[in-house]
């Protein structure tokens, strides 16, 4: 016999259960993302400005976003040149990386050529992944700085002039930060891409092989195609972080929030980070400017997949077999 | 290895093959010879440092350790201070942003309720967005809030981790039958029970694999300490670092590499002991895509 | 007490957008009724089960023999009508006080508990002493001989062990009624026959209600008290095994019912000099005196029939004759004691079940593929079905 009163409850529901264990993320997350992004958007619509150590802040709609893309007078498209810089230092990293870890990938892969050590080639070139890019950044900014090891080394055996300095030239130190993403995401993408690369089904080569088509050909009607979601994710995840780098860029030739020479290693983070307890109005334009570059990318990866899903069901309606 | 007896290897493979382990080698020594360098320069003085490269141990590490020490104490803080800060950072942030997250997936997983497309619709949108879309409205908030220059506001937003959540109710969806669930209920267990005491633990893969790249990522953040954090003794080590820039240090570079090899070092260890579990987590983390 | 009343239940999963113009889920859904509501998974579902009956639901993938269970289990909530446990109304009474324990399909045992942990999970949860629950925990694993075992992880152990500390975990609980969702349908055809063995033995050890979930009909013939027989969300018919096989309700349940299946004629029903007889294939056939006083009172008239004869209650014959119809063999499968023979009749697949001693007197050199025979239906087990709403006339 019971003593207890069984627990009677309005209707043996768990749905709402489900609302319960979400609730923190959604609660945490209103508080401490959503509102700072209202509010940084309602920030970029003030410009503040010092006279005399007093603040002033006026209402300016969308003059701060006009004065970022350089179409209010007198006001220089900072934001434009520190996008340029941001896209010149991602594209020199991402073409080499993904040429690079595809082969790499292929190469770890390959059931043919088979490489002894993989494990050990894997752990290795995602080692620098892990490491703090700030310590990264400095590590090759003293190796390559002009009175540095390397460039001292250099001179001396007479390879380059006397005066080279990878720091005072633009496209040197751009480069140099390009290597620098490179060589620390390399090991990264290439991961993916073996992880990608094992899901295709060995029995397509073989195939392939029986109908004669050769390693490019193979590499080019077969893998590619059929890595196409993971390339996808790959180039939208390089993209945004790219849009974000900071901490290489900060140390690597930079003082305070300029990145060397000449500020034409600044990134947009830099300059965000520059203003954003000086001209708090303008640094949070800069953040929706992002935003809104980052949702554009997003978009572009949702069309993408969306239309690999559906290409890839016409082909099975059309060809039936293939896996 | 065990050497397999299969049929001998064809000339033109072998080469092939080792062509390409020549290369692989190469890029491995490319990924170890910056940190080999950067120790040994950390043990040699700082002329010598500038004027040559050697890949043979010097022997000035004592000075160097020495002029280290002192210049410290001119910014404040010391490496192993702003390690400790880290740390202080890091592992909180870790358990939260694990355990939480695994809260959601559950929820998003295990229960069927009118809102749940949008929220996982939500969380999928929001996966994506830069942390520096929200910096300006989060700096000026916090300063409101009077939290500036604390560590709670580098820790409580680790509760909305959407990238783990992804992972954690991708894990899941393959490994958690729901009927295990629906026994627990008969047995009597109560929802969040069933969760704590069976789900968990059915898990601990998944939340290793997470604590470890969640832990990494927080320790490695330079972006949102510095904008939080203004007193010198409440910095992380990626903000010592950023110091060692500074004029006191750039002068004598044995002095710098020294820096350096002591802030990389942690990393560079913990990561050779659980290389094998990284490595399968980031490859776990592509198949699913 | 502890008989458990279902009383015109209904479980309706309300329509989804996307539900509405889904054709997919083919044989699943083209069974269940679809209403403004949703659709209707189970509906009008009455049934009374006594104390320490043991029954079994039973029906095609589907048919709402799952849901039910569950629906007494609290696991779903219900759409409509009352469910009493005890005397009770247990409708929005959650599952642990309901007094009841399940058995899974797939075992849902803890995985990262041994095999004690499991079977003590719900004494701990109710704060049980700490001698009472192992005593408990002990008593049950005996009786299912898995003592050996308490100290192992669910992945240690094969199928059928793991099905024992499943039964073991619910065995613990003491329950008032046990439900049972297909728990043999993971083992293979040989362990399966063994549970089913044991699960007859188990049950004169425990003594209480059982409520049995399965697609098979064997289990159910064998180990139900009374069968529930389901399709599409519909009770089709109650009845002990033996009322079922000999009176099917309808087309559906005549050829569920028995392996292998009924034989089905198209015909026509007759009445000569006000004796009824059933015409098909080309044969007159006359039925039996019950068939007879059955169709009377059921006051029908001539009329199209669906004709059912089951395997074993055809007979073979040497000769033509006005009753008999002819067939030619396609395949004759060695049974040993009996033999299955496959034979077309008039255009139709016929299968007819013989003692393999019946049919070497009647034919020394056996029948083979390709030879041909005659066969006639025993008259008085010979079934009935109204074509248009396949009821039986009997």
């Amino acid at each position: 016999m019971k003593t207890t009163k069984p627990e009677k409850l309005k209707s043996v529901r768990y749905s709402k259960y489900g609302y319960w264990f979400i609730l923190p993320f959604f609660i945490v997350y209103t508080v401490f993302s959503l509102w700072p992004l209202i509010s940084t958007f309602y920030y970029s619509l003030f410009a503040y400005t010092t006279r005399n150590l007093k603040e002033t802040i006026t209402f300016t709609g969308l003059g701060n976003y006009l004065k970022l893309l350089g179409l209010a007078d007198g006001e220089k498209a900072y934001f434009l040149k520190y996008l340029g810089n941001t896209l010149r230092i991602w594209v020199f990293n991402f073409i080499p990386q993904i040429a690079l870890s595809l082969l790499a990938a292929a190469w770890l892969t390959d059931s043919r050529v088979r490489l002894r050590g993989k494990g050990a080639y894997k752990v290795l070139i995602y080692m620098p992944n892990i490491i703090t890019a700030a310590s990264i950044s400095l590590l090759f900014y003293a190796f390559l700085s002009q009175y540095g090891p390397l460039m001292s080394v250099l001179r001396n055996a007479g390879l380059i002039s006397q005066n080279s300095n990878i720091m005072s030239s633009t496209w040197e130190t751009s480069l140099a930060i390009s290597f620098i993403l490179l060589w620390m995401w390399y090991g990264n993408t290439t991961l993916l891409l073996i992880s990608g690369m094992m899901g295709i089904n060995a029995s397509l080569y073989e195939a392939a092989d029986l109908d004669g088509a050769s390693t490019w050909q193979k590499f080019t009607r077969i893998t590619l195609p059929l890595l196409k979601p993971i390339l996808v994710y790959v180039l939208v995840t390089s993209a945004i972080g790219g849009l974000q780098l900071y901490d290489i860029p900060a140390l690597f030739n930079a003082s305070g929030y300029i990145g060397l020479p000449d500020d034409t290693s600044t990134t947009v983070t830099m300059y965000i980070m520059r203003l954003h307890s000086t001209d708090t109005g303008r640094a949070a334009a800069v953040s929706i400017m992002l935003f809104l570059i980052t949702v554009l990318i997003s978009l572009f990866l949702f069309r993408a997949m969306r239309q690999s899903e559906s290409g890839r069901r016409r082909k099975k309606a059309e060809g039936g077999g293939q896996s | 290895m065990k050497k397999r007896r299969s049929a001998p290897e064809n000339p033109v493979l072998r080469r092939q093959r080792r062509l390409r382990s020549a290369v692989m080698i190469f890029l491995c020594i490319l990924s170890l010879l910056p940190f080999y360098l950067m120790f040994i320069n950390a043990t040699r003085t700082s002329n010598d440092v500038k004027s040559s490269i050697s890949f043979l141990f010097g022997s000035h590490l004592m000075e160097n350790i020495a002029t280290f020490t002192q210049k410290q104490k001119g910014v404040g803080i010391t490496a192993w201070g702003s390690m400790g800060n880290s740390l202080l950072v890091a592992v909180p942030y870790t358990a939260l942003s694990v355990y939480f997250s695994a809260l959601t997936a559950y929820g998003l997983y295990a229960y069927n309720f009118k809102a749940k497309k949008f929220a996982w619709g939500f969380i999928l949108a929001v996966m994506m967005v830069p942390t520096q879309v929200f910096a300006v409205g989060f700096y000026k908030f916090m300063l409101h809030l009077g939290l500036i220059d604390t560590f709670l506001p580098l820790i409580l937003p680790a509760i909305t981790t959407p990238a783990v959540v992804f992972f954690m109710r991708q894990y899941l969806a393959a490994t958690l039958p729901l009927d295990i669930l629906e026994a627990a209920r008969i047995d009597g267990s109560g929802e969040f029970h069933t969760f704590n005491t069976i789900v968990l633990p059915m898990m601990k893969p998944a939340l290793a694999t997470q604590a470890i790249f969640q832990f990494v990522a927080s320790w490695n953040n330079l972006f949102l300490p510095s904008l939080i954090i203004s007193s010198s003794g409440k910095k992380t080590l990626p903000m010592f670092v950023q110091m060692l820039m500074g004029e006191s240090f750039r002068t004598d570079y044995g002095v710098v590499f020294l820096a350096l090899s002591i802030t990389i070092l942690p990393m560079f260890v913990m990561y050779f002991i659980l290389s094998r579990y990284i490595v399968e987590g980031v490859t776990l983390g592509g198949v699913k895509e | 007490m502890a008989e458990v009343i279902l009383k015109n239940i209904k479980k309706v999963y309300p329509n989804t957008e996307a539900k509405k113009h889904r054709k997919d889920g083919g044989e699943k859904l083209a069974d269940l009724q679809i209403t403004d509501e949703g659709v209707l998974a189970v509906q009008d579902f009455n049934l009374e089960i006594a104390d320490k009956e043991f029954v079994v639901l039973v029906g095609p993938s589907g048919c709402g023999k799952s849901t039910t269970l569950r629906m007494v289990a609290g696991l779903e909530e219900i759409s409509g009508g009352e469910l009493y446990m005890g005397g009770r109304l247990m409708n929005d009474v959650a599952p642990k006080d309901r007094d009841i324990a399940m058995v899974f399909q797939n075992y849902a045992l803890y995985p990262h508990m041994t095999v004690y942990e499991n079977m003590a999970f719900s004494l701990k949860l109710k704060k049980t002493p700490k001698d009472e629950m192992d005593r408990k925990v002990r008593e049950a694993a005996e009786i299912l001989d898995i003592t050996q075992y308490l100290d192992r992880k669910p992945k240690a152990l094969s199928g059928g062990q793991r099905q024992r500390v499943a039964i073991g975990r619910a065995i613990v609980r003491n329950p008032q009624v046990f439900l049972m969702d297909e728990p043999l349908s993971n083992l293979d055809a040989k362990l399966r026959n063994q549970m089913r063995a044991e699960l007859i033995k188990l049950r004169t050890r425990i003594n209480t209600t059982f409520l049995y979930v399965t697609h098979d009909q064997t289990e159910a013939m064998t180990l139900g008290d009374r069968i529930v027989i389901m399709k599409g969300g519909v009770i089709q018919q109650i009845g002990t095994p033996q009322e079922v096989f000999d009176h099917p309700i309808n087309l559906f349940v005549a050829g569920f019912i028995g392996s292998p299946q009924m034989n089905f004629f198209d015909g026509k029903l007759i009445q000569t000099n006000g004796v009824w007889q059933a015409e098909t294939a080309g044969a007159v056939i006359p039925l039996g005196q019950k068939t007879q006083a059955a169709l009377n009172a059921a006051g029908v008239a001539p009329m199209a029939v669906s004709i059912g004869i089951r395997p074993e209650h055809i007979q073979l014959e040497t000769q033509a004759g006005a009753h008999t119809v002819a067939a030619q063999v396609d395949v004759s499968e060695m049974m040993g004691s009996e033999i299955h023979l496959h034979v077309s009749a008039e255009g139709k697949d016929v299968v007819v079940r013989v003692p393999t001693l019946e049919l070497s007197e009647k034919w020394p050199n056996g029948l083979h593929r390709g030879d041909s025979f005659y066969f006639s239906f025993r008259h008085d087990l010979v079934h009935l079905f109204d074509t248009q709403n396949e009821e039986t006339l009997l």
